[in-house]
């Protein structure tokens, strides 16, 4: 019943406004059945790069495929796409009925068959007893319903989302996340979300593609973007609360060196950037403390601690330091500080990254080969 | 608080107002009664006193009935007036003066006034006096009582009460008052009329004396000699089998009364083969009851009566209580205005549209529907409502066109910009400048469209003389009026369709034609609608590109009905009739603009 899915292929596709380039010669493999997250800070091409798929933009350059059909001269009822709108973009004066079957009644599907789709469609997403009502006559919820069953009722072959859970409320976009993948492991079928919200990018993606400025910087499964993000961008864009950073300059002796940290770099730059995640970090108070933290039997720095955000099952800790950086930590509630406390930093280096001074990852940084010990 | 002691005071003083302005009018539009009766009675001693050529026997004749005449010296030779009101003439104060002035030396005539039994209505002052009495008492109660919880009922209906009783018994009284003064005054007028008679003078001339402007001369059997009399109330006389000789009798036509008197004529004279001379008189405007104005002042202390009672359980919270009188300040002024200058005309055009209406005449007798009937069965005014019709037509095609140009016009390119300033400037033109141009422009002599039309072979056509295609004429020349603010609209409206939609709809495969279909109409319904009762209802009111280019013509082609309205009341000085057709041209724009409501809004498009 459901058709195979296809893939996605943008090779070099670009797209210019004017002056202003929305997209630069973009890159992109989406394999057929994936659930793949677009997410960039707004402004960042990622809709226009969804619209370019879609056909609602023409390229200036590159080529679309869907599947192995190359799509650049087909419209957009051609393409074998649906797309969910963040409005929704449903019809105000058709029933929901009405907006469901649209595309099956411009396309000049027979009554019966419509009537079937729509109602198949409307049971999957508990929406029958909603058929013969206005969207104005719908919650949030409901409208959005509408739109993904409107996209769903024709099978298409590649589902487009463009941020269609920014205009729900927290909780039922979380629960509408859910219902989404849910959809996609039941349909298989070809998914590609735009969002400029980078959790829900990784948790509904099972590949996710970052962009700034018209680009795809990145494109890889959630992991991977979080653990080796492949510039300073994306380090800093994905996760919450962001990666601290620490800026590195180069001494006479070719070392970097910021803050209490010095580095011996393998090979020599001119700068670089010093990246660690909140939960890469751990402190312990300072102190003739006996039960000293096990996390932190080597301090490799020392800051006050700022102002600390319990969230319960965690903490984050504020911090002063190091240096004039202002760093986060991601600590257990059982770690015993308050504001105004000396503490020790420990970091745990192998997981940290250093960037290189065009914002490329050179991999972790190396430990460093003096510590500031405290007095 | 002060709402509280102030409001019910308030209540009584406007009650008291109302009462003593309703009485006043009354009051007032007697005594002004009496003294256009004195003034008359006065100037026919005059007319009688110069016919008899200074012999002042026909006047004091004419007079006995207990008015003292005096003649007294002219005031002086520099003095222009020949008339002279009470307080002016020097040995009579109170009394009225003419002058005989065609007389060597001019004599003045003075009658002085006729005795007033009571300048008041004894009833209605009585009543007026209690009301006030019973209002001040409560608002004395009250002083001391807490707000009341609601709306006090009983107080107002009977300060409504007791007002409408006092307008009524002041009406009562002002009529039977204005009646017998109209009688005495029919009397004299009689009276005069015979003394001229006897004095020799001609009947037309003799009718003349009485001064009244609905005098006959003639025998009422011969309609073509009514002179100055209404036709229906000749007719009316006429069917009186045997009417009194100098004595004033009334007969009603329609609604109004006149006074009407048969004269004998001499045996020899002017008017020889006649027997009698016909009198109709006094269908005065002074000698009816004031009626619209005492019920206006009575209506009006009503409501205010009322509005301030309204405010009593509010003063119970006076930040509410000020706000709401603060409202009312703020919305008085626009009230005003509309109760002027929208609702008083409408409400007299409707009076007019009933009455017996000249731009001179000061008599308007009622004739209810009598208009309405004849115009439902004039064909002209059915042409001129048909041409009207035909003309509307217009109104779709150039909605059609508009659309069509306001998607051609979207965008910001220059030269769109341009064409849409082009195609927008008719809209902000006088009509009256582009009639004219268009008027030249489609001249058949000299007109260029003409000429260019022979220039390439074409037969020139008779664009605005010809009865088959003026009206078409006229209609493309509004569609080209009428598109650029169309298409301005339109454009808003299309702008205000959220480009999601046509996405959506392109995503789900609709072609252009489908979207026009299924997106863009539908989200243009509220504009559309809009567009089509405002342009249908100014297409029911054309008149600028008629009244300038064709005139109705040719043949009545293009009467329309404004047009026709406009030439029923400024050509033909029809008023009534104009004002009938106004109001039917009202009813069926109404009708028309609910029938758009309910076909088309009310409606619900599912696609």
């Amino acid at each position: 019943m459901t058709p195979a899915p296809r893939g996605v292929t943008l090779r070099g596709v670009e797209k210019r406004f004017g002056a202003v380039t929305a997209v630069a010669a973009a890159d992109l493999e989406v394999r057929p059945g994936e659930l793949m997250a677009l997410v960039g800070p707004s402004g960042c091409g990622k809709s226009t790069l969804l619209r370019l798929i879609a056909g609602l933009e023409e390229p200036d350059g590159g080529e679309v495929l869907i599947g192995e059909r190359p799509v650049n001269d087909v419209a957009p009822g051609d393409r074998d796409v649906a797309m969910v709108f963040q409005s929704y973009a449903l019809y105000p004066h058709m029933t929901v009925a009405g907006n469901l079957g649209f595309g099956l009644r411009v396309r000049g599907t027979n009554r019966a068959e419509i009537e079937e789709r729509v109602d198949r469609t409307a049971r999957v997403l508990g929406l029958q007893d909603l058929l013969s009502r206005r969207p104005g006559q719908l919650s949030g919820g409901q409208q959005q319903r509408v739109a993904l069953g409107r996209a769903m009722v024709r099978d298409p072959g590649v589902f487009l989302f463009d941020e269609p859970l920014s205009n729900l409320d927290a909780g039922l976009r979380l629960r509408t996340r859910d219902e989404i993948a849910a959809l996609h492991r039941r349909l298989g079928t070809t998914m590609i979300f735009v969002t400029h919200d980078q959790t829900e990018a990784l948790s509904l993606g099972q590949r996710v593609a970052v962009m700034d400025q018209g680009r795809i910087l990145q494109v890889g499964t959630p992991d991977a973007i979080y653990r080796q993000p492949a510039n300073l961008f994306v380090a800093t864009f994905v996760g919450s609360p962001p990666i601290n950073r620490l800026r590195l300059s180069r001494e006479a002796d070719g070392s970097l060196t910021g803050g209490p940290f010095r580095f011996a770099p393998e090979r020599p730059l001119d700068a670089a950037t010093l990246a660690v995640r909140p939960e890469d970090l751990a402190i312990a108070p300072q102190g003739p403390q006996p039960d000293i933290t096990p996390a932190v039997r080597q301090p490799d720095s020392t800051a006050t601690v700022l102002r600390i955000e319990a969230l319960g099952s965690e903490q984050r800790v504020h911090l002063d330091g190091p240096a004039d950086a202002a760093w986060v930590v991601r600590a257990s509630p059982s770690v015993r500080v308050s504001p105004g406390d000396p503490v020790h930093i420990s970091v745990a280096w192998e997981r940290t990254h250093l960037f290189g001074p065009d914002g490329s990852r050179m991999g972790p940084a190396p430990r460093p080969i003096h510590l500031l010990r405290d007095t | 608080m002060t709402g509280r002691a102030t409001l019910p005071a308030l209540v009584a003083v406007a009650f008291t107002a109302g009462t003593a302005a309703t009485i006043a009018v009354a009051a007032r539009q007697l005594g002004e009664a009496q003294a256009a009766a004195s003034r008359s009675v006065a100037r026919m001693a005059a007319e009688l006193w110069e016919l008899s050529g200074g012999a002042d026997e026909a006047a004091r004749s004419f007079v006995d009935a207990g008015i003292a005449i005096e003649s007294v010296p002219a005031p002086g030779s520099g003095q222009p007036a020949n008339r002279m009101g009470p307080g002016e003439s020097p040995s009579e104060p109170g009394a009225h003066a003419y002058r005989a002035g065609s007389l060597q030396p001019a004599v003045w005539i003075a009658v002085p006034p006729q005795p007033r039994e009571s300048p008041l209505p004894p009833t209605a002052t009585a009543l007026a006096l209690l009301g006030s009495l019973l209002m001040s008492a409560w608002a004395l109660a009250r002083r001391r009582a807490p707000a009341p919880p609601g709306y006090p009922t009983i107080v107002a209906l009977t300060a409504t009460a007791l007002l409408g009783a006092v307008a009524a018994t002041t009406h009562r009284w002002a009529d039977s008052e204005l009646e017998a003064l109209s009688d005495r005054h029919a009397g004299h007028a009689l009276r005069a009329v015979e003394a001229a008679l006897d004095l020799g003078t001609d009947p037309e001339r003799a009718a003349r004396v009485a001064g009244l402007p609905w005098a006959a001369s003639a025998a009422l059997t011969r309609p073509d000699q009514l002179w100055t009399m209404p036709q229906d109330v000749g007719v009316a006389l006429a069917a009186i089998p045997d009417p009194p000789y100098a004595t004033p009798f009334t007969v009603a036509v329609g609604r109004t009364t006149w006074h009407a008197g048969l004269v004998t004529l001499p045996a020899q004279g002017p008017a020889a083969p006649f027997r009698a001379l016909h009198l109709a008189l006094l269908g005065y405007e002074e000698t009816r009851a004031p009626t619209v104005p005492l019920a206006a002042a009575a209506t009006a202390a009503s409501l205010l009566t009322a509005l301030i009672l309204f405010l009593l359980p509010l003063s119970a919270h006076p930040p509410l209580l000020r706000r709401t009188v603060t409202a009312w300040a703020f919305l008085a002024p626009a009230a005003l205005l509309l109760a002027i200058f929208t609702f008083g005309p409408l409400l007299f055009s409707l009076w007019i549209s009933l009455h017996e209406w000249h731009l001179v005449d000061p008599v308007h007798p009622f004739v209810g529907l009598d208009r309405y009937r004849q115009i439902i069965l004039d064909v002209d005014w059915w042409t001129a409502l048909r041409n009207t019709g035909i003309f509307t037509l217009h109104v779709p095609l150039a909605m059609a066109v508009a659309l069509g140009l306001a998607l051609l016009t979207r965008g910001s390119r220059r030269a769109v910009r341009l064409a849409r300033l082009a195609l927008f400037l008719p809209s902000i033109t006088s009509v009256v400048a582009i009639a004219v141009v268009w008027k030249w422009l489609l001249n058949d002599g000299y007109g260029p469209v003409n000429q260019l039309l022979e220039s390439v072979g074409l037969a020139p056509v008779s664009w605005l003389t010809s009865p088959e295609v003026a009206l078409v004429t006229l209609m493309a020349i509004s569609v080209w009026m009428v598109v650029g603010y169309q298409m301005v609209v339109f454009q808003a409206g299309l702008a205000a369709i959220p480009r999601d939609w046509y996405d959506a709809a392109r995503v789900d495969g609709a072609g252009a034609v489908q979207r026009f279909r299924h997106i863009t109409l539908p989200g243009l319904r509220h504009t559309l609608f809009f567009v089509l009762v405002t342009s249908v209802i100014g297409s029911f009111q054309v008149f600028g590109l008629v009244y300038v280019m064709t005139e109705g013509g040719p043949l009545g082609a293009t009467d329309v009905a404004v047009y026709h309205i406009y030439r029923e009341a400024w050509e033909f000085l029809r008023f009534g009739n104009a004002a009938a057709m106004s109001w039917i041209l009202f009813a069926v724009v109404f009708v028309a603009t609910w029938l758009h409501f309910r076909l088309l809004e009310g409606r619900a498009v599912h696609a």
